[in-house]
């Protein structure tokens, strides 16, 4: 008797267990009413998605956004695979991506620029003057100390110290990786003939040389590693400058030597923005002119036109109309340093932005 | 009564089907893993494990039809430098913990009074149940730096003569082979330590009081009479440790370099091992249209799968009857 | 009489040469154990200081926006995907432990046990690089609770299972005689004796495979991805937090919040996995 009573016992306890189980379940999709949006990818743009999404919120507080910076690669892969719903690239797809995936779109969201960062101790507040050549040959190991020959003809009358350069490349698939290799690539046949560009090239073995993990890792890795250098997006100015780190002066396209400011920025912009084709995919490398800054690119995010429902599509659509256009004042880009849109790449946005659906 | 042994019948039946999860989960992952690295394998070939060149190839041209397969431009995947980063950073890891482990179990065993001996032996224990993303942190903190800054030049002032050892032959970073080498070596001491502990206790007392009687020094019975009957123990707890080493992730990653496409030339270069390029590749691998990089991936899963399972085996042969977990 | 000095003089420099190099072995022995503690100790220390100046209020009841604020939706990530994935372990990897304890002695039993060893020394990373192929995305779960934790379970159950069987087969045989003598059913005697009386050790296990669940990272990259915001009680295409993230990508950004904030997390990881690791040798610890 008692053992029949104890198994009832234990059988109702395991139901309710069971009914609870159901329960939580249950309440935890009723929860889920407002939208949530993932946007992963690119760490050049992550702190301005993250000075952008309370901003955003406020205004629409029915969505809501989590932010990751994984590199621009990440987002590419994770937009097209449908994991996230924003992919955030410095990068634009691949005809071959492309072509595979006809529903994902290219959408720019602002101009942003990338600086050759160093820790030359004692040295820091000095602009080296460095060339898309010597970067290579930095970066293939061909020069190795910072006072090679073809470092100083670049920098006469600078004393560079007698020590091995430890040059830091990207782990992840990154959108930083690839203007830098395309910014080497457009201006040394070498490079392009070994190397080429991607969002993951396969480093040429440099002793030594070390991998980091997103912008961040980069100014990390940097910070840490004396005569070390590395490719850093501008979002990170604030950072790298607080760390007191070194910016190199590029040489351009028309010869000069030139710092990414304002006005080399929006200078390389001018002479290639008017090229932008109707799905926006184009690169902003290696402009002409006297003022041009040699790396900049658009900011991407990548999209599918297809989200899984229509709040979702309408969420999405909100986000990047609100970001090409309000967030895009210089409020917001400024902390970033970077720059906004024309008017006329807003337009071909805008019309790409309406190819989104439920 | 033909009741009851339907009812028992049951009972076991759901007990072993419960159990069969265990080796049917395992054999699902390991099919899934050969099943998606088989066009990998086929375009790799042996190539794979010789050749030092990892290359996702052009993913900006269109790809091109390469021994018969769709791939990149210019897709090259060689994983030797993976294997060799993970070889050496776990060797090296065993090169320190074994003397550290054996002298910790001795301790422990035989010269730690009796009150401290369990907050001694749950201390040692203690180290081996620290998550590896705080060991890595740790690892970035104080380790990196530490030899950067002291360790290095000082293993290079005395053993500088001999390349291998020389820091100005490297950038001198502290991430690389050494510090993946001397946190694996934290990680790995304690599963060693305690292993061979335990079989120290289990020493019958007899033994060791004859070889007293015969006038040896109590470190002399430990070392000469003790330590023989453990061996196979010791063996035991080293390839079970190898086993962790070769396996771990996330401390490695964040203390190794995130070398590319070298083998280290001193202790100090940065390297790579398998378990960390898998993290820290997958998105870049999935960028590629062709699919052949992820698939690539899964074969180094699948090879370090092999060389995990083939050291866990090994050490399962020699303990037997012991087992992975310890028995608390 | 000069003869036996001799003798005597050289056993006692042989005495004196196996003292010195028995103290000289005992030192290094103690050595040995510092270099083993010492590490351990400054770790604790570093992270104790460095996450303990972190701590606030407001740590813990606000979710962190990008690199700075809270921590609490990693907290509370952490606690669903842990305590989630034991919600598949403990039926399996206790069920696999009793028919390994009570009918596993045949061969079937060493298969399991062998290949279950052999899935506890599986690479975490491998498990994960499997969980996103299969269930992120072609289940189309996307980044979720669920793939985190059943991710989680697959390492925790062969744990489980093992600790599970070394603690029921310590249960005298004579105690499942005595309940069969009685006319008990076999059910009845795995459940309400064998497993009642080795039910310490169980519950050892299954906080035993919390603490791994807890100090998990690389398999939960790939299939639990990462939320700003508190876990809205969705098991899939819901990514969610946890902390062994903040402390893996927060100490890589070049902020001093986000540096205290890994810290911060390390802290709580440490402290969670080092009390239940203490809590169940203290308690719970069978050896005599």
């Amino acid at each position: 008797m008692r053992s029949v009573t104890k198994l009832r016992r234990s059988t109702l306890l395991r139901a309710a267990a069971a009914a609870a189980l159901i329960a939580g379940l249950g309440m935890g999709v009723a929860q889920a009413a407002g939208v949530t949006l993932v946007e992963t990818g690119s760490t050049l743009l992550y702190p301005l998605f993250n000075i952008w999404v309370p901003h955003f919120e406020a205004i629409y507080p029915g969505v809501k956004i989590t932010t990751q910076g994984t590199g621009s690669g990440a987002g590419i892969a994770q937009a097209i695979s449908g994991v996230v719903q924003v992919g955030a690239s410095d990068a634009y797809m691949s005809d071959q991506q492309v072509k595979q995936n006809p529903d994902i779109l290219n959408i720019p969201l602002a101009i942003s620029a990338q600086a050759i960062n160093y820790n030359l101790p004692g040295m820091n507040n000095k602009h080296l003057k460095l060339s898309g050549p010597v970067l290579a040959d930095i970066y293939t190991g061909k020069i190795g100390m910072w006072n090679d020959p073809a470092i100083e003809a670049l920098n006469p009358g600078l004393k560079l110290p007698d020590h091995k350069i430890i040059p830091v490349h990207r782990t992840d698939g990154s959108g930083d990786t690839f203007i830098f290799s395309q910014y080497l690539d457009f201006s040394t046949p070498a490079w392009a003939s070994t190397v080429g560009y991607g969002t993951t090239v396969s480093w040429p073995a440099v002793q030594g040389g070390l991998g980091a993990q997103g912008n961040p890792g980069m100014v990390e890795a940097l910070k840490q590693n004396p005569y070390a250098i590395a490719y850093i997006g501008v979002s990170f100015h604030k950072e790298v400058s607080e760390a007191h780190l070194g910016q190199a002066m590029l040489l351009n396209k028309a010869g000069k030597y030139v710092l990414p400011t304002p006005r080399t920025i929006s200078a390389a912009a001018d002479e290639l923005v008017g090229k932008t084709p109707a799905d926006e995919r184009i690169s902003l490398i290696f402009a002409p002119g006297a003022m041009s800054y040699p790396i900049i690119n658009y900011e991407y995010a990548i999209v599918n036109t297809k989200q899984r429902d229509a709040a979702t599509a309408k969420a999405v659509k909100d986000l990047l109309t609100w970001a090409s256009n309000t967030g895009n004042k210089p409020v917001y880009l400024k902390q970033v340093e970077f720059m906004a849109l024309p008017p006329a790449i807003k337009k071909l946005s805008a019309a790409q932005i309406a190819k989104i659906g439920g | 009564m033909k009741r009851q042994a339907k009812r028992l019948n049951l009972f076991r039946l759901t007990l072993t089907s419960i159990a069969i999860v265990i080796p049917v989960s395992l054999i699902i992952i390991v099919v899934f893993l050969g099943q998606y690295a088989w066009q990998a394998i086929g375009f790799n070939g042996i190539r794979f494990l010789g050749t030092i060149d990892w290359s996702l190839g052009n993913l900006y041209m269109n790809p091109v039809v390469t021994r018969g397969y769709q791939v990149p431009i210019g897709a090259d995947y060689g994983i030797l430098a993976f294997i060799v980063g993970t070889l050496f950073s776990s060797l090296l890891a065993l090169l320190f913990a074994l003397p550290v482990a054996v002298g910790t179990a001795i301790f422990l065993s035989e010269a730690a009074p009796d009150r401290v001996r369990p907050v001694l032996s749950m201390l040692v224990e203690l180290v081996a149940v620290v998550p590896s993303v705080v060991f890595g942190l740790w690892g970035i903190y104080v380790l990196a730096p530490l030899i950067s800054h002291y360790i290095g030049p000082g293993i290079t002032a005395v053993l500088g003569f001999i390349p291998f050892f020389n820091m100005n032959n490297s950038t001198g970073s502290g991430f690389g082979l050494l510090a993946a080498g001397t946190v694996l070596a934290l990680m790995i001491t304690p599963i060693i330590a305690t292993t061979l502990y335990d079989a120290l206790r289990q020493v019958p007392l007899d033994l060791r009081e004859s070889a007293v009687a015969l006038g040896a020094t109590r470190f002399e019975v430990v070392t000469k009479i003790m330590m023989p009957t453990v061996r196979i123990t010791l063996i035991g707890g080293v390839v079970l440790g190898l086993g962790r080493a070769l396996g771990e992730t996330m401390a490695v990653l964040m203390v190794s370099g995130g070398a590319l496409n070298y083998l280290p030339k001193t202790i100090f270069t940065p390297i790579s091992t398998m378990a960390a390029f898998i993290l820290s590749q997958l998105d870049s691998a999935l960028q590629d249209p062709t699919n052949m990089a992820v698939k690539s991936l899964a074969e180094i899963a699948l090879v370090l799968f092999v060389i995990t399972l083939g050291v866990n085996a090994v050490a399962r042969m020699i303990v037997r009857g012991a087992t992975f977990v310890r028995n608390i | 009489m000069s003869a036996t000095f001799d003798v005597k003089a050289r056993r006692s420099a042989l005495e004196t040469k196996r003292i010195v190099s028995s103290a000289v072995g005992w030192g290094l022995c103690g050595l040995a154990f510092l270099l083993v503690a010492v590490p351990l100790l400054d770790l604790v220390l570093t992270i104790t200081i460095k996450g303990a100046s972190a701590f606030s209020i407001s740590l813990f009841t606000t979710s962190s926006n990008g690199v700075t604020g809270g921590l609490l939706a990693a907290i509370v990530g952490t606690a669903v995907l842990s305590l989630g994935s034991l919600v598949f372990a403990v039926p399996i990897g206790v069920g696999a432990g009793m028919y390994l304890s009570e009918y596993g002695q045949n061969r079937l039993g060493s298969v399991i046990r062998f290949l279950s060893d052999t899935l506890t020394g599986m690479p975490s990373i491998v498990l994960g690089y499997f969980s996103y192929i299969t269930m992120v995305i072609g289940l189309g779960w996307q980044f979720s609770a669920l793939a985190g934790a059943i991710t989680l379970a697959i390492m925790v159950v062969p744990y489980l299972a093992r600790i599970t069987e070394l603690s029921l087969q310590r249960v005298p045989v004579q105690m499942r005689e005595a309940a069969y003598a009685l006319g008990a059913q076999e059910r009845t005697v795995a459940f309400k004796v064998v497993l009642a009386a080795g039910a310490p050790g169980v519950i050892t296990g299954v906080l035993l495979g919390l603490a791994i669940s807890v100090g998990e990272t690389a398999p939960l990259i790939y299939t639990a991805g990462w939320s700003n915001y508190l876990w809205n009680g969705k098991l899939t295409n819901q990514p969610i937090g946890y902390l062994t993230y903040v402390i893996w990508t927060f100490i890589n950004q070049p902020y001093k919040s986000a540096h205290a904030l890994a810290f911060a997390a390390a802290l709580l990881v440490m402290l969670v996995v080092l009390a239940i690791n203490i809590g169940v040798r203290v308690v719970l610890r069978p050896r005599t």
